[in-house]
């Protein structure tokens, strides 16, 4: 599983969404103050205010009655429209699906399997989100049925709130169904032999600054690049001090399995700079080092260490069907080869220092490599039950969903049905690829903020006169306008980064797809950030969509 | 007089913009008037002449142009005044997929009435309005006279203090006319306040109190109906059937002051009347507006 852990700072992303949300209310508050002004003179002020103390007082004093009522109405409404025939959609699906991954010989591994399950919910999922959230509250107030809400003691917050809960409970609905569907029609395609992938592991990482590597004079250095542009590994070589270096935080005997040992996970990758013995893999060995008490213990220890084919780990693991695990024992004889009554060291009264365990690699043949990076050794916890995994993965998607239902609901507050679809579809379903490109655009800006090698305009001027990338261009007020267009874009993009949701919280089909455990906690899919994103497009949405209901007329243009 | 105002209008103007804000109909013009506590008053005009438009004014669905409207002594965009208010849509726009007790269920729940209460208010207004056999069927099976009357139960459901009707009797059979008239009575009598607009004269002039007439967006006549229908510069009589001698001889006793008189009263024009003088009035000379009191275009020619 190629995949980067980092850790999540809820801190940092509470304080840049307050920023976020507190720069676009102000931004709010100056346009609103300006249309006010030009539209009732001097009695904007109060106006204003006091729009905004009724702004304050509808959001505050809720019915749940009232939202209650508007919800029902809601899925009422939807099912009305047949939504429950999306169902069908899913039941077909999956009898193709069965149909198109049967592959000969029963040894399709699970992967695909689980990927087409979470896949095809998603896809077939957000659209009916996206359009029931979109359609239904234009086309309430084009058939006017919304005035003969409104004109009972209902706030427009409960409108929006109502909706937005309706819409995301009968998708909740749909996708419970569909989800216990999917599990039991995973239980039943994967092969048998392929069964035991069904698994949730829960690994424990090393933070990413607490992995480096020694070169081969020992010193802290970079790993090797082995030519390879895309290869996120830093490699060792064989027979030298070069060492690749894990810290785990926080480890304790709770952290042993009922044999009492340690389980780890690894997979490496060799790389051969001469044949060596072809029939064999590259050899390696883990060390757990004290460095305080100058302990360097190896393992295995016995044998002249592990194999690691010239694939990563897992490729080589299913080849031959070893399963690339380590189970360290809490006792351990102090050297290589020393006799059973030789000198012990235990697990966790002489390695452990304040619950940081520090396990190093080594490559044991001469000229070989081997690389790691950060993810590619881990401690494995007691797995759990596949479902596990599997349903956190769900409630992933299931958070995705009610985002989409929410940014819908709010879209169609001041949009017309199709316009909503387009920008919510826009927002969910183009800014995740979206979101990629423009970081990497971002990553042109200079700390300065300037736009290194010149940004779009000035790239489409170079085109359309010819002109290389090296000349400087001439110095006039054409340059410098396109210069100062450049730069401003760039900041559209920038702000553009902070509205668009980060989907990638929510995308966990890669750790259940590789019989990994959903993490709570991590910079990427994890459920804690998920949860939180949704919150913070929540309170932001839901005020957006009162004031656009409250401070237009709902009549239909 | 001196009852209180349950609705004050002043100066309220309406225009209809497009998207882009182009002005496209100037809807109401400056229009001031006043419905007091208690009373049954009609707003009565010829299509397009801004009566649906001044009653979603006055529920704050539509924001004026310009001039203010008191409802209940509230702002119109105030919320918490429709727990008082009580609203029949021109066309019932009502939630098609759901049947008559789900409605109600429904916008009981909007006034956040409890379970025991909207099953009370929900039995008895649909027995009310006549659609025990139909409870259970969606709306969009409905009748039109049928999604009327569902439509007055929902508009009655919080026992509103002030009712605004919107083309009430549209749609209904005569006995359901008959009904909807009386329901009017009986709120007039229970001291609720009814605001309504109908193209139905007659219905207007056996229940209203007080009526106004928009003519293109502007009051034309507001008074009272009794007062607005009788003329003060002739003398009606009423007698028993006479024969063509007897009507002669009438004529040249009354020369001499002499005949039996059974009724003598103001003669009364019928709404009809007054409704299409005024509205040829003003299409003759725009802009004119009639006092109270001073219908238009009385003719001078006496009635017998
Ligand atoms: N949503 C709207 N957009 C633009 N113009 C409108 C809109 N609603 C009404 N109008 C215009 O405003 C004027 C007044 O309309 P209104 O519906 O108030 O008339 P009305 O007196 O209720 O007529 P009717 O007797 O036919 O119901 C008309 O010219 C109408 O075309
Ligand atoms: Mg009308």
């Amino acid at each position: 599983m190629d995949y980067e852990s980092q850790p999540y700072h809820v801190t940092a992303a509470l304080v840049e969404w307050l920023l976020v949300i507190g720069a676009a209310a102000l931004i709010a508050l100056f346009v609103g103050g300006v249309v006010a002004l030009f539209l009732a003179g001097r009695r904007a002020p109060a106006l204003v205010f006091a729009a905004l103390k009724r702004g304050f007082s509808d959001l505050t004093s809720l019915s749940v009655r009232r939202i209650g009522a508007l919800a029902r109405l809601t899925i009422q409404e939807s099912l009305s429209r047949r939504t429950l025939l999306v169902l069908f959609v899913f039941v077909s699906l999956f009898a193709a699906g069965n149909l198109f991954l049967q592959s000969p010989g029963q040894d399709m591994p699970a992967k695909p399997f689980v990927s087409f399950v979470m896949t095809s919910i998603r896809w077939v999922l957000i659209p009916v989100a996206l359009l029931l959230s979109c359609w239904g509250l234009p086309a309430d107030i084009k058939s006017r049925s919304l005035h003969t809400v409104v004109t009972k003691p209902v706030h427009r917050s409960e409108i929006v709130i109502g909706r937005m809960l309706g819409y995301s409970l009968l998708t909740s609905f749909i996708l419970f169904v569909v989800a216990l569907l999917g599990l039991i029609w995973i239980q039943r395609v994967v092969p048998e032999r392929s069964k035991p992938q069904l698994t949730a592991r829960v690994p424990v990482y090393c933070d990413l600054e607490d992995f480096f590597f020694l070169d081969r004079n020992g010193q802290t250095g970079k790993g090797l690049n082995v030519g390879d542009m895309w290869e996120h590994r830093g490699f060792i070589e064989g027979q030298t001090k070069s060492r690749a270096v894990w810290i785990f935080e926080g480890v304790d005997e709770s952290y042993l399995n009922d044999e009492g040992e340690l389980r780890m996970e690894y997979s490496f990758e060799a790389f051969r700079s001469h044949k060596g013995r072809i029939d064999e893999g590259v050899r390696f060995r883990l060390h757990l080092v004290n460095e305080e008490k100058g302990l360097d213990v190896p393992y295995p220890q016995r044998g002249a260490g592990l194999e690691v084919q010239e694939f990563s780990g897992e490729r080589a693991a299913r080849k031959d069907q070893e399963k690339p695990i380590i189970d360290i024992p809490r006792e351990l004889s102090r050297t290589v080869g020393l006799d059973e009554d030789g000198s012990k060291v235990d697990l966790f009264d002489d390695l452990v220092e304040d619950g940081k365990l520090r396990i190093e690699l080594s490559c044991e043949d001469d000229g070989q490599y081997i690389g790691a990076a950060n993810t590619d050794l881990f401690i494995r916890l007691a797995d759990k039950p596949f479902a596990v995994g599997y349903f956190k993965a769900i409630f992933g998607l299931w958070l995705m969903v009610v985002l989409v239902c929410i940014i819908g609901t709010t879209a169609s507050c001041f949009l017309k049905g199709p316009v909503a679809t387009l920008l919510t579809f826009g927002l969910v379903i183009l800014g995740h690829p979206m979101r990629s490109y423009m970081e990497n655009q971002l990553q042109q800006l200079d700390e300065k903020g300037r736009v290194l090698g010149g940004g779009m305009l000035e790239a489409c001027y170079r085109l359309v006169t010819q002109m290389n990338v090296q000349s400087p261009l001439p110095e006039n007020d054409a340059t410098r306008v396109i210069q100062y267009l450049d730069t401003h874009i760039f900041n559209g993009l920038k702000i553009a980064e902070f509205i668009i949701p980060n989907f990638k919280h929510f995308d966990m089909t890669v750790f259940v797809a590789n019989g990994f455990d959903v993490p709570w906690m991590d910079a990427g899919a994890a459920i804690v950030p998920a949860i939180l994103t949704v919150l913070g497009y929540l309170i932001p949405c839901v005020i957006l969509g009162y004031f656009s209901l409250q401070l237009r007329e709902l009549e239909a243009k | 007089m001196t009852a209180e105002s349950v609705i004050q209008v002043r100066n309220l103007s309406k225009v209809y913009r497009d998207f882009w804000g182009r002005k496209k109909v100037q809807a109401l013009n400056s229009l001031s008037l006043d419905v007091r506590k208690g009373e049954v008053f009609g707003l009565l005009g010829p299509n397009g002449s801004g009566k649906t438009t001044t009653l979603k004014l006055l529920l704050g669905l539509l924001f004026p142009t310009e001039g203010e409207v008191t409802v209940l002594g509230e702002p119109a965009h105030d919320v918490g005044k429709n727990e008082r208010i009580g609203y029949l849509p021109e066309e019932s726009y009502l939630y098609r997929f759901l049947n008559a007790d789900e409605t109600l269920d429904f916008y009981g729940k909007l006034f956040d009435m409890p379970a025991a209460q909207r099953k009370e208010r929900r039995d008895a207004l649909i027995k009310q309005v006549g659609l025990e056999n139909a409870r259970r069927r969606q709306l969009k099976e409905y009748s039109k006279g049928m999604t009327r009357r569902i439509g007055l139960a929902q508009a009655l459901i919080n026992n509103p203090e002030l009712v605004l009707l919107d083309e009430p009797t549209s749609g209904l059979d005569p006995l359901g006319t008959r009904d909807m008239k009386d329901m009017i009575l009986k709120l007039r009598e229970e001291g609720k306040t009814v605001v309504m607009c109908s193209h139905l004269l007659a219905d207007v002039q056996d229940v209203c109190d007080r009526i106004a007439i928009l003519y293109a967006g502007e009051l034309k006549v507001i008074g009272n109906v009794s007062e607005l229908l009788q003329s003060n510069e002739e003398t009606q009589l009423l007698t028993s059937t006479l024969k063509d001698d007897a009507v002669k001889e009438i004529e040249e006793v009354l020369k001499k002051h002499g005949a039996q008189l059974k009724n003598v009263s103001h003669p009364t024009t019928t709404l009809e009347e007054l409704f299409l003088k005024t509205v040829k009035e003003s299409r003759e000379r725009p802009g004119r507006r009639f006092a109270p009191g001073e219908a238009p275009g009385q003719d001078k020619s006496g009635a017998v």
